[in-house]
């Protein structure tokens, strides 16, 4: 008796042992980078407002979505026409934000440059940028696949990304990104939109442990007369840090009327502006 | 501007770059916002709204005897929670001076700027 209690001991412990090392083992993995790839792991935020260039912003410190606010990206006269358009459009408070209808995804490139949080999953055969405000998941695919054929592809909100890893840089060209018709893809809020022929080059790296830095150089035969270049940092934000899920439909108290007019509903769910229109 | 004349503590504050500060991240355009105005209102809070994609406070206010109902937009309850806020930050029944950016239209809402709860002083936003 004594020795069968001495053997079903012996075995929890064992088991009891070995629950704990599984666990280390998994704790340790999700801690450690795949061999040969950088540790992005953590939290992250963008750093400074949600004006894309914010090189070019006039005025200075100008903010996305105030009326007469700009960037000078390198239009060509009908893409600066189109701009314009829009511009006028903010100053009537009829340029709706593409993202007030929840479960629209920002786009790319205007999901590098989100407020809340990121995080970026580094693997062998991919690499996933995961933002709390969206829905947003870009996948840049580095197992050696090219972009799919023209005829195999259209335009998406995420694109089609491949990348290779330079050093600790990851380097990727993004294409078939969905582009403007209408409005319904925008890159900020201050009303730059692209084309759906845009491609991108994004080269995304860890400067040091707190700071990431994305910078990308855009080219769309469309609406742009040169290269565009862009940089956008994130900083980490402390451990421990939680992203949430963020469903926008929970309680949208702000849907967009016939005439892009952005409305403000009630806790009845009716709208509360003076004028609906 | 009519609607501002309250008869408790309805102030409205000349336009002031200092005061005015930038307002929570948005899902949706802030053109109904007035950010170069800031009103103070002493009010009541009914209900707080913790859900995505904005949080709502529901504040009862005395204008000129009759009870008014303010809707304050803030920020996102992910975003907040990073900002000391919590679910349970404003109960309802709670006294508060709140101060917003207010709808251009006068309607009775506005950007949520910052509060100061009358049991205890403490202050939650921008509250200089």
């Amino acid at each position: 008796m004594m020795r069968r209690t001495a053997i079903a001991l012996f075995i929890a412990a064992a088991v009891f042992a070995g629950g704990r090392l599984i666990a280390a083992q998994a704790q340790s993995a999700a801690h450690t980078p795949a061999a040969g790839l950088p540790d992005w792991s953590g939290i992250w935020a963008m750093q400074g407002p949600t004006v894309f260039d914010r090189a070019s912003v006039q005025p200075q410190n100008g903010r996305a979505g105030d009326a007469g606010v700009r960037e000078f990206p390198p239009y060509t006269d009908e893409w600066e026409a189109r701009y314009k358009k829009n511009i006028e459009l903010i100053k009537e408070g009829r340029f709706p934000d593409p993202i007030t209808t929840c479960g629209t995804p920002h786009g790319f490139p205007r999901v590098m440059n989100l407020p809340d949080v990121y995080e970026f999953a580094v693997t062998p055969q991919a690499t996933y940028i995961l933002t709390e405000n969206g829905p947003n998941i870009i996948r840049v695919y580095t197992d050696g696949r090219k972009h799919p054929a023209p005829e195999d592809r259209w335009p998406t909100y995420s694109g089609a990304s491949v990348g290779r890893w330079e050093g600790d840089t990851l380097v990727f060209e993004t294409v078939s990104a969905k582009g403007s018709s209408d409005n319904d893809v925008i890159v900020d809020r201050t009303g730059m939109i692209l084309s759906s022929d845009a491609r991108f080059v994004t080269r995304l790296r860890k400067v040091n442990d707190m700071a990431m830095e994305a910078q990308m150089v855009i080219e769309d035969p469309k609406a742009l007369k040169a290269p565009w270049k862009i940089t956008k940092q994130y900083r980490k934000l402390p451990a421990g840090t939680w992203a949430w899920d963020y469903g926008c439909a929970e309680n949208n108290r702000n849907p967009v009327s016939g005439s892009g007019k952005t409305l403000t509903l009630g806790p009845d769910g009716k709208p509360i502006d003076k004028k609906v229109d | 501007m009519k609607a501002l004349k309250f008869s408790v503590a309805a102030i409205l504050f000349a336009a002031c770059a200092l005061v005015v500060t930038p307002p929570a991240a948005a899902h949706h355009s802030g053109a109904m916002f007035d950010d170069a105005k800031v009103v103070e209102l002493k009010g009541t809070i009914k209900e707080m709204q913790w859900k995505n994609p904005h949080v709502w406070i529901q504040v009862v206010v005395d204008q000129d005897g009759k009870a008014t109902e303010w809707s304050l937009e803030a920020g996102s309850p992910n975003s907040l929670s990073r900002n000391g806020w919590r679910s349970t930050t404003f109960k309802a029944g709670d006294e508060v001076v709140v101060r917003l950016n207010p709808m251009k239209d006068g309607t009775a809402a506005g950007m949520f700027i910052g509060a100061k709860f009358a049991a205890d002083g403490k202050t939650i936003g921008r509250w200089q």
